[in-house]
């Protein structure tokens, strides 16, 4: 792939520009140093990055239509419907946040060196996460059990689609978690070369990040 | 890789990479450049179809209930002998405007020409993922494919409008169409994938990619235009996603977000596809625009008027078309004042648009303009989008939007901007043949083309406007029901006349555009005598696209420069120390 | 081209109607200064060999003089627009004479109001398709809808308001010409919206009072 970048082939170094200033309408500015353009960061980063950017806009989407009928009802959450476990999910919450904890201990291990501690603290990560998801099944169990259901109410659609859509994702970050894990274990990442568990550690911060603002909003709100 | 291309010997573009077989070469490419070429051929494939149906349904709003001739084989309930019924007529127009903005303009303006064009402009070897890239094409094949497929399952395909109002869409019973209106959904749901995957590509590769020299404000206009689109898909199509993800679960899982019966709101889903919507048009105009202006530049042999005034207007159109998504809902009974706040932002965003519109004047004046193919349909765009975008105005004033919204004054307005895309298109096409297959296409038949097509262009949509002034509505059936609309009608054949006649047009580019794939005289390396990059890549560009890493000496429109005696200079083209200082 | 609008009866129709042609002859001119500019440079500049394009990258005055001007052009007119706007939505004139329109596929149901002179009780009166109101009298209609979302239209009123299945909204306006108008509905609302049609009959008062007492009177008893 032509991953290495382009930019940082050919370097004809040139004086720097000249109090650089921008007209309207007056072209381009005078004595056009020739400079090789450093990129921002590695193209996988700014991809996750873009990514991520693109997730927030899906969730907010979601966030937003769930704001529109939270603020259109008088009466929330509506009668008739099972109240949400706000004890237990609250737990989990820590759970969910302490994993993003490990998370970036592994990170701060590679960086330092330390590979055994990397792929012991992606193990705690996946634990955590997995226990994470457990909880999230045995709350819904209990929830169709009591009568919640998509169908059920607004309320219930609501309720599964933005908690199953984070649960989904939780789920997909956890198959790649799953694949840093083997990568590590194998001795893929070391100081200096580590990208992919980075942007794996960048999507974990998000879906955890997200967490709180649905837990929020979904059952405290 | 990079080191031999460095190493820069012509012939090392031959010699240092392996035959890809027939497959990788032409199928599963990773190459953008044949990805380029399957997006083209894709969304041209669909611009037939597209079109064809619209056909059918100028043939239904002319001539209503007569046999439409040569359909008479279709079966019942779709057609009876040739006639259509209103479902079907339903389904036509939905079908029509999802193929046109969703599997003909953004394939051709931002896959095709996003791929092609970005490396080369930016003089680059390839995109950031070449892999990402070619399973962004083959993903939004497959979501062409499930479109289509839509036609052939009981019940029909969507017939809710492209805009897929709620509560007429979410649930099977109030249109009758069950499975075609969730392939519907799913084929968009795909296509958002598609246009993830090609967006991240677009925006890794002009951040990180860029050949020495090219500073941000030395991209091409193209590139500029390309940048802004990809973050408009990047942030506005999950939207979309999570809306028709809800839609979805209306119509099979039994939720009921916008259906009133179960607790839902209807308008909700009017918000959120119009939060995408509205950024989905200007993801269409932009590339138009940004193609438009290096046309204009090009062939009056003279630099871009305002060439920073004209990368800002972008951006600040893009901002603003987040915040006017509500014009499209003055009459939906959403409160007032929020009318007020998005009438007020919509007049805000023609201004950008007036900067590019006297700004792309000002590039002709004083020009030395060749009026070739590609220039003539450049300037159609101007001509169109000047038209479209004025009639935009009328709309944007809520009082006057009460009386012309749903009318056939709303049609003329987005046929005007988003069919006059269609202009840029053609202009690319003539441009860039050349470099894409290393043949000319014939510059006659190009300009009969164009001289056709502007001509019955503007004969089938500016009548519209007449209707939607007598109130004729749009998303009809059958005009002659309406005692009001009788004296309208033969504007209805009229513009059915022209729209065929616009259709049969279109017949000497697709002559000239298949015999020049093959028979075309052959192209050298910079037919039009153009700056940009590509242009000093050979023809058509081999795997890796350039002999020598090009660096950039100064921006994209140095046309008539006094420096050289040519009245071109190549970005990538070096001066004498000094000489490259500007005198000014 | 505005001589093809339809024949406005309305007490507000030539508010919008001048706004209309105040838009028509702003962008009339622009489109004429535009294209005429555009063929005279075309007819001018066009390719002469031996000749050389004019070296400019654009001049900033001129950008700022044709950036202000259409903004100056547009906030005016949207704040002309605003006014009328207020007018027909907010401001809106106090009436004695309501009805009630419910939209489904493919018909309106037109209520009026029962013995009980209330609307929306079990004794309102109904009618199909037919909306029948006496001239020069402020008209509310509480409109809404019961499956999809349908547009009322009278073209003749400049009158359009969307029936939103759910919720109920309320427009008015005052007709100044008896007769016969057509009544379309204007928002697609599945394969019957062509021809989903129906009649507003604007009487002069003594005919209506005629009207009421053949049609309402009887039915009140
Ligand atoms: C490429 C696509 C495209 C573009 C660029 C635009 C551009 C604009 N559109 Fe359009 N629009 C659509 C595609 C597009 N639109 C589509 C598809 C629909 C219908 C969807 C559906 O319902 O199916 C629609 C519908 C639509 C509506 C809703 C109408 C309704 O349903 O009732 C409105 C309302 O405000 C609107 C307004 C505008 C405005 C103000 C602009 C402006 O950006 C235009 C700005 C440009 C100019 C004004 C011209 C150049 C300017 C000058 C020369 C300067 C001088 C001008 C003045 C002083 C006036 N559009
Ligand atoms: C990019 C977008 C795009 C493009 C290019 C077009 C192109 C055309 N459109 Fe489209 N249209 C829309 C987007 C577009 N439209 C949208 C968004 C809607 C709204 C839908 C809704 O309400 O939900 C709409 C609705 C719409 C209507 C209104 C339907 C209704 O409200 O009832 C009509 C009616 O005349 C129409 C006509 C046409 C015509 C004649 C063309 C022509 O320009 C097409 C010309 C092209 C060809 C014909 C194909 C190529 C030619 C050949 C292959 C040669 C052979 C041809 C013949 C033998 C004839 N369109
Ligand atoms: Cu009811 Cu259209
Ligand atoms: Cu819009």
């Amino acid at each position: 792939m032509a991953r290495n970048s382009t930019a940082r082939r050919l370097d004809e170094t040139a004086p720097a520009a000249p109090g650089k200033r921008l007209e309207f309408g007056g072209g381009e500015p005078p004595a056009p140093p020739v400079r090789p353009n450093r990129p921002i960061g590695s193209n996988a980063w700014l991809a996750t990055l873009m990514f991520l950017g693109a997730e927030a806009m899906f969730f907010a989407g979601l966030i937003g239509a769930f704001i529109v009928f939270r603020v259109g009802s008088a009466i929330w959450p509506p009668p008739f419907q099972p109240r949400l476990p706000v004890g237990i999910t609250g737990v989990n919450t820590v759970i969910l946040v302490f994993s993003a904890v490990t998370m970036h201990a592994a990170l701060r291990s590679v960086r330092a060196g330390a590979t055994a501690r990397v792929s012991r603290m992606l193990a705690v990560t996946a634990v955590l996460g997995g226990v994470f998801l457990l909880i999230q099944g045995y709350e819904w169990a209990q929830l169709i059990h009591f009568g919640l259901t998509v169908s059920s109410s607004v309320y219930g659609g609501l309720f599964y689609t933005l908690i199953g859509f984070h649960a989904l994702h939780v789920a997909g970050a956890l198959i790649w978690l799953a694949l840093v894990f083997i990568q590590a274990k194998s001795g893929r990442f070391s100081k200096q070369q580590h990208t992919g568990l980075r942007i794996c550690v960048m999507y974990w911060t998000f879906v955890v990040a997200l967490w709180p603002i649905l837990y929020g909003l979904v059952y405290l709100y | 890789m990079s080191q031999t291309v460095a190493a820069g010997a012509t012939h090392a573009v031959h010699g240092h990479h392996e035959e890809l077989g027939f497959w990788r070469t032409y199928i599963f490419s990773m190459d953008h450049k044949m990805i380029g070429r399957q997006f083209l051929f894709l969304g041209l494939f669909m611009l037939i179809i597209g079109g064809l149906l619209a056909m059918m349904v100028r043939w239904q709003l002319a001539w209503p209930e007569t046999p439409v001739p040569g359909l008479s084989a279709i079966p019942e309930p779709y057609m009876y002998e040739g006639i259509i019924p209103p479902q079907t007529y339903n389904a036509l127009f939905t079908m029509h405007a999802t193929i046109m903005i969703f599997f003909v303009v953004m394939p051709i303006m931002v896959g095709c020409y996003g791929n092609f064009l970005i490396p080369l402009m930016i003089g680059t070897r390839d995109m950031a993922f070449p892999l990402l890239n070619m399973l962004s094409f083959w993903v939004g094949a497959v979501a062409g494919v499930i479109m289509l497929s839509s036609f052939f399952v009981v019940g029909g395909p969507a017939a809710a409008g492209w805009t897929g109002y709620a509560t007429l869409s979410a649930k099977a019973a109030y249109t009758g169409v069950g499975m075609g209106q969730n392939l519907w959904i799913i084929s968009l749901l795909v296509l958002g994938i598609s246009s993830l995957m090609g967006s991240i590509n677009y925006i890794t590769t002009i951040v990180n990619m860029r050949a020495p020299g090219m500073t941000y404000f030395r991209m091409p206009l193209t590139v500029w235009s390309l940048f802004v689109t990809a973050i408009l898909l990047l942030l506005a199509l999950p939207v979309l996603t999570a809306a028709l993800a809800m839609l979805l679960f209306d119509r099979t899982l039994g939720t009921s977000f916008f259906l009133p019966e179960g607790g839902g709101q209807p308008l909700l889903w009017q918000h959120m596809f119009w939060f995408f919507g509205h950024p989905e048009v200007y993801i269409l105009v932009l590339p138009a625009m940004g193609v438009t202006s290096d046309l204009l530049s090009t062939f009056s042999r003279k630099p871009i008027f305002g060439y920073h005034a004209m990368a800002f207007s972008m951006i600040a159109i893009a901002f603003l078309s987040w915040i006017v998504w509500g014009h499209h809902m003055f009459i939906s009974g959403m409160n007032p004042l929020l009318g007020t706040a998005f009438m007020m932002t919509t007049m805000v965003i023609a201004v950008p648009s007036a900067i590019k519109v006297f700004n792309w004047l000002g590039t002709l004046w004083g020009g030395n303009i060749r009026l070739t193919s590609p220039m003539l349909f450049a300037l159609g765009f101007v001509s169109n989008f000047l038209i479209g975008g004025l009639s935009g105005i009328f709309m944007a004033s809520t009082p006057v939007d009460i009386f012309i919204h749903d009318t056939y004054y709303i049609v003329a307005h987005f046929h005007y901007v988003v069919a006059g895309i269609i202009f840029a298109l053609f202009a690319a096409v003539y441009y860039w043949f050349p470099k894409m297959f290393g043949r000319m296409m014939s510059e006659p038949l190009g300009k009969i083309h164009f001289a056709l097509t502007y001509l019955f262009f503007n004969l089938t949509f500016f009548p519209m406007h007449f209707l939607g002034v007598g109130g004729h509505m749009r998303r009809i059936y059958n005009p002659t029901q309406y005692e009001f609309l009788q004296p309208l009608q033969d504007w209805n054949v009229f513009i059915t006349i022209s729209a065929l006649l616009l259709g049969l047009s279109q017949v000497p580019f697709l002559i000239n555009f298949i015999w020049s794939l093959f028979g075309g005289k052959k192209a050298e390396r910079n037919p039009w005598q153009a700056n940009t990059l590509e242009w000093s890549a050979p023809t058509p560009p081999p795997h890796g696209n350039f002999e020598v890493q090009p660096t950039v000496y100064r921006g994209p429109y140095e046309y008539s420069s006094p420096e050289v005696k040519e009245d071109w200079l190549p970005q990538d083209k070096p001066l004498a120390k000094g000489a490259a200082v500007r005198g000014h | 081209m505005l001589r093809w609008l339809p024949e406005d009866v309305s007490t507000y129709g030539h508010e919008i109607d001048s706004l209309f042609y105040l838009i028509y002859y702003i962008t009339a001119a622009t489109f004429i200064l535009v294209t005429v500019l555009m063929v005279v440079f075309l007819v001018m500049y066009r390719e002469r060999p031996g000749r050389r394009a004019i070296y400019s990258h654009g001049n900033t005055t001129l950008e700022i003089i044709w950036t202000i001007i259409p903004a100056a052009i547009l906030i005016v007119l949207s704040f002309m627009s605003v006014n009328t706007w207020a007018k027909l939505k907010s401001e809106v004139p106090p009436s004695d004479f309501a009805i009630q329109v419910t939209a489904k596929q493919f018909n309106w149901d037109v209520f009026y109001p029962g013995p009980d002179g209330k609307l929306g009780t079990q004794d309102d009166i109904r009618f199909d398709n037919d909306v029948h109101v006496p001239v020069n009298k402020v008209v509310h209609i509480h409109l809404t809808a019961s499956d999809v979302i349908h547009s009322f239209f009278i073209p003749n009123l400049r009158f359009k308001q969307d029936a939103v299945p759910g919720r109920t909204v309320t427009g008015w306006f005052e007709a100044t010409k008896p007769g016969r108008y057509e009544l379309p509905c204007a928002e697609l609302c599945g394969f019957g919206h062509s021809g989903m049609k129906g009649w507003l009959h604007v009487h002069n008062a003594e005919d209506y009072a005629k009207w009421a007492a053949e049609n309402l009177a009887s039915k009140q008893q």
